[in-house]
Protein backbone atom coordinates (compact mmCIF):
# COMPACT_ATOMS: atom_id res chain seq x y z
CA UNK A 1 0.00 0.00 0.00
CA UNK A 2 1.79 3.61 -1.15
CA UNK A 3 1.79 6.02 1.54
CA UNK A 4 -0.53 7.95 -0.28
CA UNK A 5 -3.49 5.89 -0.47
CA UNK A 6 -2.75 4.89 3.10
CA UNK A 7 -3.59 8.85 4.07
CA UNK A 8 -6.68 8.93 2.49
CA UNK A 9 -7.69 5.53 4.05
CA UNK A 10 -6.55 7.41 7.08
CA UNK A 11 -8.59 10.84 6.39
CA UNK A 12 -11.83 8.78 5.52
CA UNK A 13 -11.71 6.74 8.91
CA UNK A 14 -11.30 10.05 10.71
CA UNK A 15 -14.19 11.90 8.97
CA UNK A 16 -16.24 8.77 9.34
CA UNK A 17 -16.48 9.01 12.87
CA UNK A 18 -16.54 12.85 13.05
CA UNK A 19 -19.80 12.48 10.54
CA UNK A 20 -21.15 10.12 13.14
CA UNK A 21 -21.90 12.63 16.16
CA UNK A 22 -23.37 15.02 13.31
CA UNK A 23 -25.32 12.62 11.73
CA UNK A 24 -26.77 11.28 15.60
CA UNK A 25 -26.85 15.10 16.25
CA UNK A 26 -29.32 15.62 13.23
CA UNK A 27 -31.23 13.09 14.04
CA UNK A 28 -32.13 14.38 17.34
CA UNK A 29 -32.89 17.68 16.17
CA UNK A 30 -35.18 15.90 13.64
CA UNK A 31 -37.01 13.66 15.93
CA UNK A 32 -37.08 16.74 18.27
CA UNK A 33 -39.07 18.75 15.28
CA UNK A 34 -41.25 15.72 14.27
CA UNK A 35 -42.27 15.38 17.38
CA UNK A 36 -42.74 18.88 18.52
CA UNK A 37 -44.15 21.04 15.28
CA UNK A 38 -47.51 19.15 15.14
CA UNK A 39 -48.62 21.36 18.33
CA UNK A 40 -49.12 23.90 16.30
CA UNK A 41 -52.05 22.46 14.51
CA UNK A 42 -53.77 22.98 18.16
CA UNK A 43 -52.34 26.73 18.81
CA UNK A 44 -50.52 29.36 17.32
CA UNK A 45 -47.24 29.88 17.60
CA UNK A 46 -47.83 33.08 19.00
CA UNK A 47 -50.24 31.28 21.57
CA UNK A 48 -47.90 28.92 22.68
CA UNK A 49 -44.98 31.10 23.33
CA UNK A 50 -46.45 34.21 24.73
CA UNK A 51 -49.72 32.57 26.55
CA UNK A 52 -49.66 32.30 30.05
CA UNK A 53 -51.90 29.74 30.92
CA UNK A 54 -50.05 26.00 30.81
CA UNK A 55 -53.01 24.14 31.37
CA UNK A 56 -52.24 20.87 29.46
CA UNK A 57 -54.80 18.43 31.12
CA UNK A 58 -58.05 20.72 31.25
CA UNK A 59 -60.31 20.16 28.64
CA UNK A 60 -59.88 21.77 26.32
CA UNK A 61 -56.19 22.33 26.88
CA UNK A 62 -54.04 25.61 27.34
CA UNK A 63 -50.73 25.56 25.70
CA UNK A 64 -49.15 28.60 26.27
CA UNK A 65 -45.35 28.20 27.60
CA UNK A 66 -44.22 32.22 28.54
CA UNK A 67 -44.62 31.40 32.08
CA UNK A 68 -42.75 28.95 31.52
CA UNK A 69 -39.80 30.74 29.58
CA UNK A 70 -40.12 33.36 31.88
CA UNK A 71 -39.21 31.22 34.63
CA UNK A 72 -36.30 29.65 32.49
CA UNK A 73 -35.05 32.82 31.74
CA UNK A 74 -35.23 34.58 35.50
CA UNK A 75 -33.29 31.22 37.31
CA UNK A 76 -30.99 31.41 34.37
CA UNK A 77 -30.18 35.22 34.92
CA UNK A 78 -30.07 35.18 38.64
CA UNK A 79 -27.84 31.86 38.29
CA UNK A 80 -25.64 33.71 36.15
CA UNK A 81 -25.58 36.97 38.36
CA UNK A 82 -23.98 35.04 41.20
CA UNK A 83 -22.14 32.72 39.15
CA UNK A 84 -20.13 35.40 37.03
CA UNK A 85 -18.49 37.32 39.72
CA UNK A 86 -17.65 33.83 41.83
CA UNK A 87 -16.20 31.71 38.72
CA UNK A 88 -14.38 34.85 37.54
CA UNK A 89 -12.95 35.88 40.68
CA UNK A 90 -12.30 31.95 41.45
CA UNK A 91 -10.19 32.29 37.73
CA UNK A 92 -8.32 35.29 38.49
CA UNK A 93 -7.40 34.16 42.05
CA UNK A 94 -6.28 30.77 41.12
CA UNK A 95 -4.35 31.87 37.77
CA UNK A 96 -2.74 35.04 39.06
CA UNK A 97 -2.72 35.27 42.62
CA UNK A 98 -2.92 32.27 44.80
CA UNK A 99 0.46 30.62 46.01
CA UNK A 100 1.10 26.66 44.62
CA UNK A 101 -0.86 25.09 47.97
CA UNK A 102 -4.01 26.85 47.72
CA UNK A 103 -4.26 26.78 43.99
CA UNK A 104 -4.08 23.24 43.51
CA UNK A 105 -6.76 22.99 46.83
CA UNK A 106 -9.08 24.96 45.08
CA UNK A 107 -8.40 23.50 41.84
CA UNK A 108 -9.81 19.98 43.32
CA UNK A 109 -12.20 21.40 45.23
CA UNK A 110 -14.07 23.38 41.52
CA UNK A 111 -13.67 19.97 40.06
CA UNK A 112 -15.07 17.92 42.64
CA UNK A 113 -17.88 20.61 42.41
CA UNK A 114 -17.94 19.97 38.85
CA UNK A 115 -18.34 16.56 39.30
CA UNK A 116 -20.96 16.05 41.78
CA UNK A 117 -24.26 14.94 39.97
CA UNK A 118 -27.05 17.32 39.67
CA UNK A 119 -29.31 15.15 41.86
CA UNK A 120 -27.11 15.49 45.10
CA UNK A 121 -27.11 19.73 44.41
CA UNK A 122 -30.93 19.25 43.88
CA UNK A 123 -31.23 17.20 47.29
CA UNK A 124 -28.87 19.78 49.24
CA UNK A 125 -31.25 22.91 47.92
CA UNK A 126 -34.48 20.83 49.17
CA UNK A 127 -33.28 19.88 52.28
CA UNK A 128 -30.73 22.42 53.60
CA UNK A 129 -31.14 25.74 51.56
CA UNK A 130 -35.17 25.53 51.31
CA UNK A 131 -35.51 25.41 55.06
CA UNK A 132 -33.21 28.03 55.44
CA UNK A 133 -35.08 30.03 53.32
CA UNK A 134 -38.12 29.32 54.68
CA UNK A 135 -37.35 29.68 58.46
CA UNK A 136 -34.86 33.00 57.71
CA UNK A 137 -37.60 35.05 55.38
CA UNK A 138 -40.72 33.53 56.67
CA UNK A 139 -41.81 32.04 53.15
CA UNK A 140 -44.84 29.89 52.41
CA UNK A 141 -41.73 27.64 50.43
CA UNK A 142 -38.19 27.44 50.43
CA UNK A 143 -38.61 25.86 46.80
CA UNK A 144 -38.22 29.16 44.75
CA UNK A 145 -36.28 31.54 42.39
CA UNK A 146 -33.35 32.15 44.71
CA UNK A 147 -32.97 28.68 45.92
CA UNK A 148 -32.48 27.26 41.95
CA UNK A 149 -30.86 30.26 41.22
CA UNK A 150 -28.29 29.42 44.16
CA UNK A 151 -28.19 26.15 43.57
CA UNK A 152 -27.85 26.56 39.43
CA UNK A 153 -25.13 29.10 40.10
CA UNK A 154 -23.08 26.68 42.01
CA UNK A 155 -23.21 23.97 38.94
CA UNK A 156 -22.08 26.67 36.24
CA UNK A 157 -19.26 28.15 38.50
CA UNK A 158 -17.11 25.05 37.77
CA UNK A 159 -18.11 25.43 33.77
CA UNK A 160 -17.03 29.29 33.74
CA UNK A 161 -14.26 29.49 36.54
CA UNK A 162 -12.45 26.46 34.57
CA UNK A 163 -12.71 28.28 31.02
CA UNK A 164 -11.75 31.35 31.98
CA UNK A 165 -8.67 29.82 33.98
CA UNK A 166 -7.71 28.33 30.76
CA UNK A 167 -8.54 31.82 29.29
CA UNK A 168 -6.07 33.80 31.87
CA UNK A 169 -3.55 31.16 31.75
CA UNK A 170 -2.88 31.48 27.86
CA UNK A 171 -2.63 35.45 27.89
CA UNK A 172 1.51 35.82 27.19
CA UNK A 173 3.43 36.07 29.99
CA UNK A 174 5.15 39.10 27.93
CA UNK A 175 1.82 40.96 28.39
CA UNK A 176 2.54 40.72 32.10
CA UNK A 177 6.44 41.53 32.11
CA UNK A 178 5.84 44.65 29.86
CA UNK A 179 3.24 45.96 32.35
CA UNK A 180 4.95 45.35 35.36
CA UNK A 181 7.98 46.86 33.59
CA UNK A 182 6.05 50.31 32.93
CA UNK A 183 5.47 50.44 36.68
CA UNK A 184 1.83 48.60 37.07
CA UNK A 185 1.14 46.98 39.89
CA UNK A 186 -0.20 43.37 40.17
CA UNK A 187 -3.78 44.08 40.19
CA UNK A 188 -3.27 47.15 37.89
CA UNK A 189 -1.95 44.49 35.26
CA UNK A 190 -4.77 42.10 36.34
CA UNK A 191 -7.55 44.78 35.27
CA UNK A 192 -6.15 46.39 32.42
CA UNK A 193 -3.41 44.35 30.63
CA UNK A 194 -4.70 40.43 32.02
CA UNK A 195 -8.54 40.32 32.08
CA UNK A 196 -8.64 42.24 28.99
CA UNK A 197 -6.89 39.82 27.04
CA UNK A 198 -8.28 37.30 28.39
CA UNK A 199 -11.72 38.94 27.62
CA UNK A 200 -12.85 36.59 24.93
CA UNK A 201 -12.41 33.40 26.64
CA UNK A 202 -14.02 34.51 29.54
CA UNK A 203 -17.28 35.55 27.34
CA UNK A 204 -17.27 32.06 25.87
CA UNK A 205 -16.69 30.69 30.10
CA UNK A 206 -19.87 32.44 30.73
CA UNK A 207 -21.97 31.91 27.82
CA UNK A 208 -21.03 28.31 28.32
CA UNK A 209 -21.97 28.37 31.70
CA UNK A 210 -25.45 29.97 30.90
CA UNK A 211 -26.13 27.21 28.54
CA UNK A 212 -25.46 24.70 31.18
CA UNK A 213 -27.77 26.85 33.53
CA UNK A 214 -30.56 26.67 31.31
CA UNK A 215 -30.50 23.87 30.28
CA UNK A 216 -30.13 22.15 33.53
CA UNK A 217 -33.24 19.58 34.44
CA UNK A 218 -32.76 18.30 37.76
CA UNK A 219 -32.24 20.90 40.11
CA UNK A 220 -34.90 23.40 38.72
CA UNK A 221 -37.39 20.21 39.05
CA UNK A 222 -36.53 19.59 42.50
CA UNK A 223 -36.24 23.14 43.84
CA UNK A 224 -37.91 25.90 41.52
CA UNK A 225 -41.15 25.05 42.79
CA UNK A 226 -42.72 23.97 39.79
CA UNK A 227 -45.70 26.79 39.45
CA UNK A 228 -46.81 27.77 36.04
CA UNK A 229 -46.96 31.55 37.39
CA UNK A 230 -45.53 34.84 36.14
CA UNK A 231 -43.19 35.33 39.05
CA UNK A 232 -44.04 38.55 41.39
CA UNK A 233 -40.59 38.36 43.84
CA UNK A 234 -37.91 36.66 43.47
CA UNK A 235 -39.45 33.89 46.88
CA UNK A 236 -41.76 32.72 44.36
CA UNK A 237 -41.90 29.66 43.04
CA UNK A 238 -41.36 29.06 38.67
CA UNK A 239 -41.67 26.25 36.59
CA UNK A 240 -38.45 26.27 34.14
CA UNK A 241 -39.48 23.99 30.93
CA UNK A 242 -36.89 21.38 31.79
CA UNK A 243 -38.39 20.80 35.09
CA UNK A 244 -41.83 21.32 33.37
CA UNK A 245 -40.75 18.42 30.85
CA UNK A 246 -39.49 16.16 32.98
CA UNK A 247 -42.25 16.11 35.31
CA UNK A 248 -44.96 16.03 32.45
CA UNK A 249 -43.57 13.51 30.09
CA UNK A 250 -43.72 10.43 32.00
CA UNK A 251 -47.92 10.71 32.12
CA UNK A 252 -48.49 12.20 28.40
CA UNK A 253 -50.15 9.80 26.31
CA UNK A 254 -48.09 8.93 23.62
CA UNK A 255 -48.25 11.97 20.55
CA UNK A 256 -51.13 13.77 22.56
CA UNK A 257 -51.28 17.19 21.74
CA UNK A 258 -49.78 17.80 25.39
CA UNK A 259 -46.75 15.04 24.55
CA UNK A 260 -46.46 17.62 21.07
CA UNK A 261 -46.50 20.39 23.22
CA UNK A 262 -43.37 19.24 25.91
CA UNK A 263 -41.41 18.62 22.57
CA UNK A 264 -41.99 21.89 21.26
CA UNK A 265 -41.09 23.32 24.55
CA UNK A 266 -37.77 21.16 24.26
CA UNK A 267 -37.25 22.90 20.68
CA UNK A 268 -37.55 26.17 22.35
CA UNK A 269 -34.95 25.16 24.87
CA UNK A 270 -32.68 24.20 22.37
CA UNK A 271 -32.98 27.62 20.08
CA UNK A 272 -32.20 29.38 23.49
CA UNK A 273 -29.05 26.62 24.15
CA UNK A 274 -27.93 27.66 20.25
CA UNK A 275 -28.26 30.94 20.55
CA UNK A 276 -26.28 31.16 23.78
CA UNK A 277 -23.40 28.77 21.78
CA UNK A 278 -23.76 30.91 18.65
CA UNK A 279 -23.29 34.24 20.62
CA UNK A 280 -20.12 32.85 22.81
CA UNK A 281 -18.69 31.59 19.04
CA UNK A 282 -19.39 35.23 17.80
CA UNK A 283 -18.28 36.93 20.95
CA UNK A 284 -14.98 34.87 20.91
CA UNK A 285 -13.89 35.44 17.28
CA UNK A 286 -14.94 39.41 17.41
CA UNK A 287 -12.66 39.90 20.08
CA UNK A 288 -9.77 37.77 18.95
CA UNK A 289 -9.05 39.69 15.76
CA UNK A 290 -8.97 43.19 17.63
CA UNK A 291 -7.01 41.31 20.46
CA UNK A 292 -8.90 43.07 23.06
CA UNK A 293 -11.97 44.63 23.83
CA UNK A 294 -10.93 47.52 25.11
CA UNK A 295 -10.40 50.00 22.05
CA UNK B 1 28.71 60.11 44.40
CA UNK B 2 30.00 62.04 40.87
CA UNK B 3 27.17 63.18 39.29
CA UNK B 4 27.88 61.72 36.23
CA UNK B 5 27.09 58.58 37.78
CA UNK B 6 23.71 57.21 37.96
CA UNK B 7 23.88 53.62 38.60
CA UNK B 8 26.34 52.03 41.51
CA UNK B 9 26.12 48.30 41.99
CA UNK B 10 28.35 47.26 45.30
CA UNK B 11 29.72 43.56 45.30
CA UNK B 12 26.14 42.40 44.08
CA UNK B 13 25.90 38.57 44.37
CA UNK B 14 22.46 37.05 42.35
CA UNK B 15 20.70 33.96 42.83
CA UNK B 16 17.87 31.84 41.12
CA UNK B 17 17.01 29.07 44.10
CA UNK B 18 20.73 28.10 44.77
CA UNK B 19 22.45 28.67 41.55
CA UNK B 20 24.32 32.04 41.58
CA UNK B 21 24.02 34.01 38.29
CA UNK B 22 25.98 36.55 39.11
CA UNK B 23 29.03 36.83 41.34
CA UNK B 24 30.52 39.87 43.29
CA UNK B 25 29.36 42.46 40.67
CA UNK B 26 30.55 46.42 41.17
CA UNK B 27 30.32 48.94 38.49
CA UNK B 28 29.34 51.76 38.05
CA UNK B 29 26.92 53.01 34.73
CA UNK B 30 27.39 57.26 33.54
CA UNK B 31 24.49 59.42 32.80
CA UNK B 32 23.20 59.75 29.91
CA UNK B 33 26.10 57.32 27.77
CA UNK B 34 25.28 54.18 26.12
CA UNK B 35 26.50 51.01 28.08
CA UNK B 36 26.72 47.58 26.17
CA UNK B 37 26.47 43.98 27.77
CA UNK B 38 28.06 41.68 26.47
CA UNK B 39 29.10 38.10 26.79
CA UNK B 40 28.00 34.44 26.18
CA UNK B 41 24.86 33.36 26.50
CA UNK B 42 24.14 32.37 29.82
CA UNK B 43 26.37 34.20 31.19
CA UNK B 44 23.85 36.77 33.41
CA UNK B 45 23.87 40.03 31.05
CA UNK B 46 19.52 40.01 31.31
CA UNK B 47 19.78 39.02 34.38
CA UNK B 48 21.91 42.49 35.54
CA UNK B 49 19.71 44.37 33.36
CA UNK B 50 16.71 42.94 35.36
CA UNK B 51 18.70 43.84 38.68
CA UNK B 52 18.24 46.84 37.32
CA UNK B 53 14.66 47.60 37.33
CA UNK B 54 13.23 44.72 40.07
CA UNK B 55 11.93 42.66 37.72
CA UNK B 56 13.72 40.18 38.98
CA UNK B 57 11.71 40.23 41.41
CA UNK B 58 8.50 38.47 39.82
CA UNK B 59 10.32 35.28 39.70
CA UNK B 60 10.18 33.33 42.51
CA UNK B 61 13.20 31.89 45.01
CA UNK B 62 15.56 34.60 43.91
CA UNK B 63 17.96 36.41 46.26
CA UNK B 64 20.16 39.43 46.29
CA UNK B 65 23.27 40.21 47.78
CA UNK B 66 25.09 43.62 47.96
CA UNK B 67 23.36 46.97 46.85
CA UNK B 68 22.14 48.94 43.29
CA UNK B 69 22.36 52.74 44.46
CA UNK B 70 20.38 54.62 42.03
CA UNK B 71 20.13 58.11 42.90
CA UNK B 72 22.00 57.12 45.87
CA UNK B 73 19.55 55.24 47.12
CA UNK B 74 19.53 51.37 47.55
CA UNK B 75 16.71 50.13 45.28
CA UNK B 76 16.90 46.94 47.39
CA UNK B 77 16.26 48.34 50.43
CA UNK B 78 13.02 47.25 51.95
CA UNK B 79 11.53 50.38 51.79
CA UNK B 80 11.45 51.57 48.21
CA UNK B 81 8.47 50.31 46.10
CA UNK B 82 9.55 48.36 43.24
CA UNK B 83 6.57 49.91 41.13
CA UNK B 84 8.26 53.64 41.60
CA UNK B 85 11.87 52.05 40.33
CA UNK B 86 10.53 50.65 37.73
CA UNK B 87 8.51 53.73 36.59
CA UNK B 88 11.75 55.46 36.46
CA UNK B 89 13.87 53.07 34.91
CA UNK B 90 11.99 51.70 31.49
CA UNK B 91 12.31 48.28 29.88
CA UNK B 92 12.48 47.31 26.38
CA UNK B 93 12.44 43.42 25.41
CA UNK B 94 13.90 40.79 23.08
CA UNK B 95 10.54 40.23 21.76
CA UNK B 96 8.49 43.16 20.82
CA UNK B 97 5.49 42.85 23.17
CA UNK B 98 2.81 45.65 22.64
CA UNK B 99 -0.10 44.89 24.65
CA UNK B 100 -3.12 43.65 22.66
CA UNK B 101 -4.73 47.32 22.19
CA UNK B 102 -4.83 49.80 19.78
CA UNK B 103 -1.63 51.78 18.95
CA UNK B 104 -3.11 54.80 21.35
CA UNK B 105 -3.52 52.90 24.43
CA UNK B 106 -0.07 51.09 24.15
CA UNK B 107 1.57 54.33 24.50
CA UNK B 108 -0.98 56.06 27.52
CA UNK B 109 -1.53 52.86 29.13
CA UNK B 110 1.83 54.12 31.44
CA UNK B 111 1.16 57.38 31.94
CA UNK B 112 -2.42 57.25 32.97
CA UNK B 113 -1.48 54.36 35.64
CA UNK B 114 1.29 56.74 36.51
CA UNK B 115 -1.00 60.05 37.62
CA UNK B 116 -4.56 60.74 37.94
CA UNK B 117 -4.37 63.57 35.70
CA UNK B 118 -5.21 62.07 32.50
CA UNK B 119 -3.51 65.63 31.51
CA UNK B 120 -2.51 65.78 28.28
CA UNK B 121 -2.45 62.16 27.15
CA UNK B 122 -2.76 62.86 23.18
CA UNK B 123 0.54 65.50 23.52
CA UNK B 124 2.69 62.97 25.24
CA UNK B 125 1.40 60.21 22.59
CA UNK B 126 2.36 62.51 19.93
CA UNK B 127 5.45 63.37 21.51
CA UNK B 128 6.41 59.98 22.31
CA UNK B 129 5.92 58.50 19.14
CA UNK B 130 7.83 60.61 17.30
CA UNK B 131 10.72 60.37 20.19
CA UNK B 132 11.11 56.84 18.47
CA UNK B 133 10.47 57.73 15.11
CA UNK B 134 7.23 56.13 14.34
CA UNK B 135 5.26 59.11 14.55
CA UNK B 136 4.93 59.61 10.60
CA UNK B 137 4.20 55.74 9.65
CA UNK B 138 1.20 55.40 12.51
CA UNK B 139 -0.51 59.09 12.98
CA UNK B 140 -3.65 57.97 10.75
CA UNK B 141 -3.87 54.44 12.43
CA UNK B 142 -3.38 55.04 16.32
CA UNK B 143 -6.76 53.12 16.94
CA UNK B 144 -6.07 50.02 15.23
CA UNK B 145 -4.37 47.04 17.13
CA UNK B 146 -0.66 47.29 17.55
CA UNK B 147 -0.30 43.66 17.08
CA UNK B 148 -1.36 44.45 13.40
CA UNK B 149 2.57 46.74 12.75
CA UNK B 150 5.35 45.42 11.47
CA UNK B 151 8.15 43.33 14.19
CA UNK B 152 10.63 46.24 13.53
CA UNK B 153 7.08 48.96 13.81
CA UNK B 154 5.83 46.99 17.10
CA UNK B 155 9.45 47.22 18.73
CA UNK B 156 9.58 50.92 18.49
CA UNK B 157 6.05 51.65 19.73
CA UNK B 158 8.24 49.60 22.68
CA UNK B 159 10.72 52.14 23.49
CA UNK B 160 7.70 54.77 22.46
CA UNK B 161 5.61 53.44 25.53
CA UNK B 162 8.93 53.03 27.22
CA UNK B 163 9.35 56.42 27.06
CA UNK B 164 5.88 58.14 27.77
CA UNK B 165 6.82 57.18 31.03
CA UNK B 166 9.71 60.10 30.75
CA UNK B 167 12.35 57.26 32.67
CA UNK B 168 15.40 58.34 33.55
CA UNK B 169 17.08 55.31 32.44
CA UNK B 170 15.98 52.45 29.38
CA UNK B 171 16.98 49.23 29.45
CA UNK B 172 16.75 46.97 26.38
CA UNK B 173 17.59 43.37 25.99
CA UNK B 174 18.80 42.49 22.79
CA UNK B 175 16.05 45.12 21.28
CA UNK B 176 16.83 44.36 17.93
CA UNK B 177 17.91 40.54 17.76
CA UNK B 178 14.60 39.36 16.39
CA UNK B 179 14.58 42.36 13.39
CA UNK B 180 15.83 42.89 9.89
CA UNK B 181 18.60 44.91 9.49
CA UNK B 182 16.63 47.97 8.07
CA UNK B 183 14.87 47.96 11.47
CA UNK B 184 17.60 47.75 13.62
CA UNK B 185 19.72 50.08 11.57
CA UNK B 186 16.70 52.55 12.83
CA UNK B 187 16.73 52.00 16.09
CA UNK B 188 20.65 52.26 16.28
CA UNK B 189 19.77 56.02 14.77
CA UNK B 190 17.06 55.94 17.45
CA UNK B 191 19.44 54.79 19.97
CA UNK B 192 21.98 57.55 19.15
CA UNK B 193 19.35 59.91 19.54
CA UNK B 194 18.03 59.37 22.72
CA UNK B 195 21.47 59.15 24.91
CA UNK B 196 21.04 63.19 24.89
CA UNK B 197 17.85 63.01 27.17
CA UNK B 198 18.38 59.25 28.73
CA UNK B 199 21.16 57.03 30.18
CA UNK B 200 20.91 53.56 28.09
CA UNK B 201 21.99 50.23 29.05
CA UNK B 202 21.70 47.68 26.34
CA UNK B 203 22.72 43.84 26.05
CA UNK B 204 23.56 42.93 22.81
CA UNK B 205 25.29 39.58 21.07
CA UNK B 206 26.08 41.94 17.61
CA UNK B 207 29.95 42.80 18.61
CA UNK B 208 29.40 45.97 15.95
CA UNK B 209 26.42 47.13 17.29
CA UNK B 210 28.23 47.62 20.57
CA UNK B 211 31.17 48.90 18.72
CA UNK B 212 28.70 51.62 16.66
CA UNK B 213 26.21 52.67 19.32
CA UNK B 214 27.74 51.97 23.11
CA UNK B 215 30.16 54.39 24.80
CA UNK B 216 31.55 52.22 27.38
CA UNK B 217 31.55 48.44 27.13
CA UNK B 218 31.59 45.65 29.77
CA UNK B 219 32.18 41.81 29.12
CA UNK B 220 30.59 39.45 31.33
CA UNK B 221 31.31 35.66 31.62
CA UNK B 222 29.96 33.13 33.65
CA UNK B 223 28.50 35.67 35.97
CA UNK B 224 31.48 37.30 36.54
CA UNK B 225 32.41 41.27 35.01
CA UNK B 226 35.46 40.40 33.76
CA UNK B 227 36.18 43.62 31.67
CA UNK B 228 34.46 46.93 31.58
CA UNK B 229 35.73 50.22 30.16
CA UNK B 230 35.33 52.52 27.01
CA UNK B 231 34.20 50.47 23.91
CA UNK B 232 36.72 52.02 22.06
CA UNK B 233 39.44 50.53 24.18
CA UNK B 234 37.42 47.46 24.55
CA UNK B 235 37.28 46.38 20.73
CA UNK B 236 41.06 47.80 19.94
CA UNK B 237 43.00 47.20 22.72
CA UNK B 238 41.49 45.47 25.83
CA UNK B 239 43.24 44.53 28.90
CA UNK B 240 42.51 41.20 29.39
CA UNK B 241 42.79 38.39 26.62
CA UNK B 242 39.84 36.72 27.31
CA UNK B 243 37.78 39.45 26.59
CA UNK B 244 39.60 39.82 23.42
CA UNK B 245 38.90 36.47 21.92
CA UNK B 246 35.48 36.88 22.86
CA UNK B 247 35.18 39.67 20.89
CA UNK B 248 37.37 38.76 17.44
CA UNK B 249 34.93 35.69 18.04
CA UNK B 250 37.73 33.08 18.75
CA UNK B 251 35.61 31.18 21.53
CA UNK B 252 31.69 31.50 21.61
N1 LIG C 1 14.14 32.34 35.51
C1 LIG C 1 15.31 31.69 35.76
N2 LIG C 1 15.33 30.69 36.66
C2 LIG C 1 16.46 30.03 36.92
N3 LIG C 1 17.63 30.28 36.35
C3 LIG C 1 17.68 31.28 35.44
C4 LIG C 1 16.53 32.03 35.11
N4 LIG C 1 16.86 32.94 34.19
C5 LIG C 1 18.18 32.76 33.95
N5 LIG C 1 18.69 31.78 34.71
C6 LIG C 1 20.08 31.31 34.72
O1 LIG C 1 20.91 32.39 35.03
C7 LIG C 1 22.06 32.42 34.20
C8 LIG C 1 22.16 33.74 33.50
O2 LIG C 1 21.05 33.88 32.64
P1 LIG C 1 20.77 35.18 31.79
O3 LIG C 1 19.42 35.04 31.20
O4 LIG C 1 21.02 36.36 32.63
O5 LIG C 1 21.91 35.06 30.67
P2 LIG C 1 22.17 36.02 29.43
O6 LIG C 1 23.56 36.49 29.57
O7 LIG C 1 21.12 37.05 29.30
O8 LIG C 1 22.08 34.98 28.24
P3 LIG C 1 21.51 35.21 26.76
O9 LIG C 1 22.58 35.90 26.02
O10 LIG C 1 21.31 33.82 26.26
O11 LIG C 1 20.25 35.98 26.87
C9 LIG C 1 21.93 31.24 33.26
O12 LIG C 1 22.75 30.21 33.74
C10 LIG C 1 20.49 30.84 33.35
O13 LIG C 1 20.35 29.46 33.22
MG1 LIG D 1 19.49 37.37 27.91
Amino acid sequence: MTRHIKEIIIKYVFFSFALVSIVVLGMIVFSLFREGVPIFKVVSLKDFLFGTEWYPTFDPPLFGIFTLIVGSLIVTIFATLLAVPLGVMTAIYISEIAPRAIKEILKSIIEMLAGLPSVVLGFFGMVVVAPWLQNTFDLPTGLNIVNASMILALMAVPTISSISEDALYAVPHEFKEASYALGATRFETIAKVIVPAALSGITTAVMLGMARAIGETMVVLMVAGGAAAIPESIFDSVRPMPASIAAEMGETPYRSAHYHALFATGMVLFFLTLAFNLIADYVSHKFKQTGSATP
Amino acid sequence: MDSNIIIKLNNVNFYYGNNRALTDISMTFRKNKVTALIGPSGCGKSTLLRLLNRMNDLIDGTRVEGEILFEEKNIYDPEIDPVEIRKKVGMVFQKPNPFPKTIYNNIAYGPKLASNNTGDINTLVEQSLKQAVLWDEVKDILNQSAMKLSGGQQQRLCIARALAMKPDILLMDEPTSALDPISTAKIEELIEELKKNYTIIIVTHNMQQAARISDETAFFYLGNLVEYNKTEKIFTNPDVKHTEDYITGRFG
